[in-house]
């Protein structure tokens, strides 16, 4: 009997004019979507390819010493799925003079797009008259006349009519994928299929979210027009306003102080830390020359053998010279331990002063992630924003995946500078005229390969997202189900 | 008799659930959105005396508009403090924002947002059965069997179901209103006033555009459940479909380089000349400066020639939605919008390069938001023509369909 009532759903749904809309939709807006990102993908994927190369010619050509820290070679590659999912610019795209506005005006018509607002309004449009509908037109009385029970009914009426829902999207990302495999500018492995198909698992789990949503609604409802009503009011609360409320939300229950405010106080405090460290260190000159007197003279004429000076490059002789002496004569090596505790007393100030600084960051940036935190946690009443969070963290075009990117960057830089030290000791050991303009071979370098964070750390992140969204199917069933079983037929 | 019918249809909508819940819905919204974005507005001014007070170099920043509160639009890029870089170009200051990320995954929830995407659903869920829905219950074969004209009897229910709607929005704007100016915060000037009536005014004729769409729709259909499914699926396509995949479409039109791309040419060709300058003879010097900036600024004016082909590319794309025109319009009234941040840069780009500040006595930089006569420009009126003439056409289309429909 469930299969008779399964069928009568299905054939239901697909007989309405919503599906045919729906089918038409889904199919032309998901096809138009996917090859126009494909292209884009196309455009940004050269654009990236030539700012490697322009940053390899580069490098081979003009790189020296202190130009080193602005020639390190971090470009981001667009985002595989980018044919499908817009991904969210980092800070390197936002803060330039010549950003582009318009996103902010419009946000980006993507794949996410399609199954937030198209198919979740299309999941409320075949299933708020599902039961107050039938219950109207007296079909409802005339099933429960007969022997089946409610729950074969709710449940026929859940999978049929999910059944007809998904033949859209499902065929529309059908022929998505097809386009996505036959495109040979897009090159995607076997872990970027498996993530396609989590994706397409996370998707149906929210479109079957608002089709309980108004499934529940219409057991609630004694017409179809009030349900609808309540459908939509619902659904403009979870779709369009909560999500959008949060940030702002969370920004006001957690201030942050201001960017410009904290860089400020920073620079106050760091600017008189090399004054104070110039002081002790100057005083304690002062002190021991006048303790050690023409031994002291002869130490500053070797440069203090290095002591104390981080900023300047000191010559090697005068390194050995001091170091020498130092292990002839005892008096001359306790002098410099003398300097070297004294100096060392003044760089700890230094690194106290700073740290206060460092502190400060240290603040803000915890004030910001806590912020982030609660807005996002917040934004959780609603199934987009779990939505959002598991589809972008999948597929690698989300704040997580933009966190990975700038350890990625960070880990690679620290790479680079290493090798970058490395040429410019074999460069001041093999040329004695070595300055911070001469020019540096750098054509060996490490190239910063990207490479995607693993499935399985994916998966780990967004598990209590999707399991969100699996609550949130499984309150909507059982209090459809309760509803239902008392449920005046008449 | 256009007076019964307005009246009847008036009632008619007060008694509804319709109304009780689509009123509820949307006064909630406006008055949360304007307290969610006053206090935002109260961040940005915070923000803003401490990114004015000159610490060092000159300070080129605007305070936020008041009108923010409305209509957001790109205030917080306005906003930001500019400034040259190590490398002789406009740096620009992060966005407050910016450290909270998930600001970037959604929109800024302002009047305008909740009039463009919630109200205009509302509109539509009005008017989808004004027409169809009397005549699935009969009571259109019974008014039309007197002597009322068609025209009369249309034209009483769009005034009146168009009355009974909008009424409550302006209450709960003017609500809103009072409590934000009722802050001290909120310093509104004439201008602004009069600026803020121009975006109600802009609202309603936005709105109209909807409730016409809806009356279409139930004209066009015998059953309302067929004319809801036809404007869910309209709405969409004009509020979300049109406005979002016109933006990239345009980028399939216009060839452009991502601005990444243009900042590391400047960054390299910063970097290259700091090293060729040490090899060169210092006599050279001046001369591979200038030709630096000529060629930076012959690749910035470039990007900014293709940015503002994009733009216009873009604009004329997404203005076959209302929800585009809409926002166009109301955010260059309210001083947040495109045209305004194009103004914004050329001052700011006149002004940072006019000279440097060695001595100190560079004149403070002054800016003024347009004025509704800028504003009510080309671009402004060509946006608000835009809006009369799909509520033109909805509504001709309706007067004719009803003209030819079958009431039995």
């Amino acid at each position: 009997m469930l299969k008779t009532i399964i069928t009568r759903e299905f054939l239901n749904n697909i007989l309405n004019l919503r599906f045919m809309i729906g089918l038409v939709l889904c199919i032309i807006v998901t096809f138009v979507c996917i090859i126009i990102l494909a292209h884009d993908y196309q455009k940004e994927l050269a654009d990236y390819n030539l700012r490697v190369n322009l940053q390899d010619e580069f490098l081979r050509n003009y790189a020296y010493r202190d130009g080193l820290f602005r020639l390190i070679p971090r470009q981001k590659p667009p985002e595989r799925f980018r044919p499908l999912i817009i991904g969210i610019s980092g800070d390197e795209n936002v803060e330039s003079f010549d950003d582009n506005p318009l996103p902010i005006l419009f946000p980006p018509f993507d794949f996410l797009f399609i199954v937030t607002i198209i198919m979740s309004l299309l999941a409320i449009l075949f299933s708020y008259d599902a039961i107050a509908g039938e219950r109207q037109s007296g079909t409802l009385r005339l099933v429960i006349a007969n022997s089946i029970s409610r729950t074969k009914i709710l449940f026929g009426k859940f999978i049929g009519g999910a059944a007809s829902l998904l033949i859209p999207f499902i065929l529309s990302l059908l022929v998505g994928a097809l386009y996505i495999s036959v495109n040979p500018s897009i090159q995607w492995d076997g872990s970027a299929w498996a993530e396609f198909g989590l994706l397409t698992a996370a998707s149906v789990t929210f479109i079957t979210l608002f089709y309980l949503l108004g499934l529940m609604i219409s057991t609630f409802s004694r017409y179809p027009a009030t349900s609808i009503l309540n459908c939509l009011f619902l659904w403009v609360l979870l779709i369009l306003v909560i999500p959008n409320l949060c940030p702002h939300i969370s920004a006001q229950l957690c201030r942050i102080p201001s960017i410009k405010e904290t860089e400020r106080k920073v620079k106050e405090i760091r600017s008189p830390s090399l004054e104070v460290f110039r002081e002790l260190r100057d005083e304690a000159k002062k002190r021991l020359k006048s303790h050690y007197g023409k031994l002291w003279s002869e130490f500053e004429s070797m440069q203090f053998g290095g002591i104390g000076d981080f900023f300047s490059k000191v010559d090697p002789k005068y390194l050995e010279a001091a170091h020498q002496r130092a292990a002839a004569d005892p008096n001359f090596k306790a002098m410099m331990d003398a300097f070297r505790e004294e100096v060392e007393k003044a760089r700890k100030e230094l690194i106290r002063i700073r740290g206060e600084s460092d502190k400060l960051w240290y603040d803000f940036h915890a004030k910001a992630a806590f912020q982030t935190k609660l807005a996002k946690n917040l934004a959780c009443i609603s199934p987009l924003a779990n939505f959002v969070y598991v589809a972008r963290d999948l597929t690698g075009t989300g704040l997580r995946s933009l966190e990975y990117f700038e350890q990625v960057k960070d880990e690679y830089g620290n790479q680079f500078g290493l090798y970058a030290n490395k040429k410019v000791q074999d460069a001041q050991k093999n040329d004695p005229k070595f300055t911070w303009a001469s020019f540096l071979d750098l054509g060996d370098y490490p190239r910063l390969e990207f490479k995607e964070e693993a499935l399985k750390d994916k998966l780990v992140e967004v598990l209590p997202y999707w399991g969100i969204l699996v609550l949130f199917n499984v309150v909507f069933f059982v209090s459809a189900f309760a509803e239902f079983m008392r449920y005046d037929v008449r | 008799m256009l007076k019964s019918i307005i009246r009847k249809e008036i009632l008619n909508n007060l008694l509804s659930y319709k109304f009780s819940i689509i009123i509820i819905l949307s006064t909630i919204l406006i008055l949360v959105s304007i307290f969610v974005m006053y206090r935002d507005y109260w961040l940005a001014l915070e923000n803003y005396e401490i990114l004015q007070m000159k610490s060092e170099g000159p300070v080129v920043v605007i305070p936020p508009t008041p009108l923010g509160i409305f209509a957001r639009g790109l205030d917080e890029n306005l906003c930001r403090s500019y400034g040259i870089g190590l490398s002789g170009q406009i740096s620009v200051s992060s966005k407050q924002q910016s450290v909270n990320k998930l600001f970037k995954l959604f929109t800024a929830p302002d009047l305008l947002y909740v009039i463009k995407v919630i109200l205009s659903l509302c509109a539509t869920l009005f008017a989808f059965n004004i027409v169809c829905g009397e005549k699935e219950i009969g009571t259109l074969r019974q008014s039309l069997s007197c002597s009322l004209k068609r025209p009369i009897l249309i034209i009483g229910k769009w005034i009146g179901g168009f009355s009974s709607f909008i009424l409550p929005f302006f209450i709960a704007v003017l609500l809103g209103t009072i409590f934000v100016t009722l802050s001290p915060m909120v310093d509104m000037n004439p201008n602004n006033w009069l600026k803020l009536g121009l975006f109600l005014l802009s609202s309603m004729i936005y709105l109209a555009v909807f409730f016409s769409l809806g009356l279409l729709i139930s004209c066009l259909t015998h059953r309302s459940s067929t004319s809801l499914v036809i404007s869910l699926f309209v709405w969409t396509i004009l509020v979300f479909l049109i406005p979002n995949l016109g933006n990239i479409l345009a980028r399939q039109f216009v060839e452009i380089p991502t601005v990444q791309q243009l900042e590391l040419k400047l960054e390299q060709s910063w970097t290259k000349n700091r090293f060729e300058e040490h090899w060169a003879d210092p006599s050279e010097h001046e001369k591979m400066y200038s030709r630096m900036g000529a060629e930076n600024d012959k690749l910035t004016e470039d990007y900014r020639n293709r940015f503002n082909r994009l733009v216009k590319v873009s604009q004329n794309i997404t203005r076959f939605s209302p929800a585009a025109a809409f926002t166009f319009l109301a955010t260059d009234i309210t001083g947040t919008g495109m045209a305004e941040e194009r103004k914004l840069k050329r001052a700011v780009l006149e002004y940072l390069k006019d000279g440097d500040d060695d001595k100190g006595d560079k004149p403070v930089f002054s800016y003024r938001r347009s004025s509704i006569r800028e504003v009510l420009g080309p671009e402004g009126l060509s946006s608000c023509l835009i809006l009369i003439l799909f509520n033109i056409l909805f509504f001709v289309g309706a007067h004719v369909a009803f003209l030819r429909y079958d009431v039995r």
